[in-house]
């Protein structure tokens, strides 16, 4: 119960931080993505299940503020949970490195799939410029902010096994 | 894995019938929109107070420190601007004059006002889009304040947007930038008509995509582009920005141009929103 508290806690407070606090007021530029990061931790951290969750919820909450239709962000990102729970057999605390890699992949899986769904159907063809311009710039920041973030987290996480 | 044994369920299981409710709400938002905005209502009636708690406290400590920064600049400025103030009121004068002459040329051709005088309330932006592949944002005004879905956005003298949704105290706003959004426009002195484009590639330079010009239309650098009388969706006469470039495009019968827009998108906070319909305007 405590568990499921601190994850929605977390949730919503993700995804304030990132409508808000990032990209304050900037309008079209680029900003670390904190809700793939949230279920790419949990889902190391936790394994399929817990990752799924987390990705629906963020998802869902990003679909209902951004997006005209509900549904796409939250497949996306339970899809991303549950492949990353996959990398949970791995998962060592001290490990900084595999939750790099992980969320480098994540971000460029997650920015791809945009890509196709909004902008390849509608005839926008010059991929490179988006990789260029978006997806390498956003990856970078989000991978950056993970080292930081992906700690508090693993920090939370063993408060709460502690709790159990 | 370890999770208790008596609420085990195989994570497969799980996540079929999660993407099953995905697909449930997608089709949900084709068929049946208006349970999907219920839903939409409620997350946001959880969500916005927060984020208007958050943007409050951005704001203060933005200020804040924008006070401790601004006041050596603020001296410096000061003096530039008697200086200007001297020059623009002798301007005024010859304005003044020009003004009488435009006012007594107009009643000659019986024309109305070029720039009707619309109805407008302020707002407060207080969340954006979270990717960075689409630039849309709230603003904490809705319904309930007379705005509706459709209602022009500006930021200060320039276009900013279009609200797309409406709830009962915010809405959200699709920028002039958004990939998905078409502005039909005219280049002033010239009067020709054109589509302004959003575009993340060209805005990433900082310019809009000004498409569907003709080939023939006499446009130079400076030109001034307004929304045209023939949208319905944007009032006529509204700013939305000066062109940068202009180019042929390889069919040679269109040209596309460059525009700086008179927003500037990486510094929104308040925003006026026109709550004339567009058709009331033009029944009258």
């Amino acid at each position: 119960m405590r568990r499921i508290i601190t994850l929605a806690l977390l949730i919503i407070f993700n995804f304030i931080l990132q409508s808000t606090i990032f990209g304050f007021h900037n309008i079209g530029s680029i900003s670390p993505n904190l809700m793939l990061i949230l279920t790419m931790s949990f889902g190391i951290m936790r394994g399929r299940k817990e990752g799924m969750f987390v990705g629906f919820f963020c998802g869902f909450l990003a679909d209902c503020m951004f997006s005209t239709v509900l549904g796409p962000y939250m497949f996306i990102y339970m899809i991303i949970g549950y492949v990353n729970g996959f990398f949970h057999k791995t998962y060592i605390v001290e490990d900084a490195l595999l939750p790099l890699i992980v969320i480098v992949l994540d971000e460029l899986a997650f920015n791809t799939a945009i890509y196709v769904v909004h902008f390849l159907l509608r005839n926008h063809l010059n991929f490179i410029d988006y990789i260029t311009s978006i997806i390498i710039p956003e990856t970078l920041s989000t991978a950056l902010l993970t080292i930081i973030v992906y700690k508090l987290y693993v920090f939370i996480n063993r408060k709460l096994k502690e709790k159990e | 894995m370890k999770f208790d044994k008596r609420k085990d369920i195989n994570p497969k299981y799980l996540l079929l019938t999660l993407t099953i409710i995905c697909i449930i709400f997608l089709l949900m938002s084709f068929f049946a929109s208006d349970k999907i905005a219920a839903i939409k209502g409620f997350t946001g009636k959880i969500i916005t107070p927060l984020q208007q708690g958050i943007n409050e406290i951005g704001l203060w400590t933005d200020s804040k420190m924008d006070n401790l920064k601004k006041i050596e600049d603020l001296t410096a400025e000061n003096e530039e601007l008697k200086k200007k103030l001297a020059e623009y009121q002798s301007e005024i004068t010859t304005y003044q004059n020009q003004l009488s002459e435009l006012e007594s040329l107009q009643e000659l051709y019986e024309l109305d006002a070029l720039y009707p005088d619309y109805n407008k309330t302020g707002a407060h932006v207080f969340a954006t889009d979270s990717s960075s592949w689409f630039s849309t944002f709230y603003i904490d005004k809705g319904t309930n304040d007379g705005l509706f879905v459709g209602a022009n956005v500006m930021c200060g003298e320039g276009l900013a947007g279009l609200i797309v949704e409406c709830y009962a105290d915010y809405s959200k706003v699709r920028a002039i930038i958004d990939d998905n959004s078409n502005v039909s426009a005219k280049i002033m002195p010239s009067n020709a008509l054109c589509t302004v484009e959003g575009n993340i590639n060209t805005y990433q330079h900082g310019y809009l995509a000004v498409v569907n010009i003709d080939k023939d239309a006499n446009i130079s650098i400076g030109d001034k582009v307004v929304t045209s009388n023939i949208s319905d969706r944007y009032h006529a006469g509204i700013v939305i920005g000066y062109v940068t470039n202009v180019e042929n495009d390889p069919n040679n019968l269109t040209k596309t141009a460059f525009i700086s827009p008179v927003v500037n998108f990486s510094e929104i906070t308040e925003v006026l929103v026109i709550t004339d319909t567009k058709t009331t305007i033009v029944t009258e």
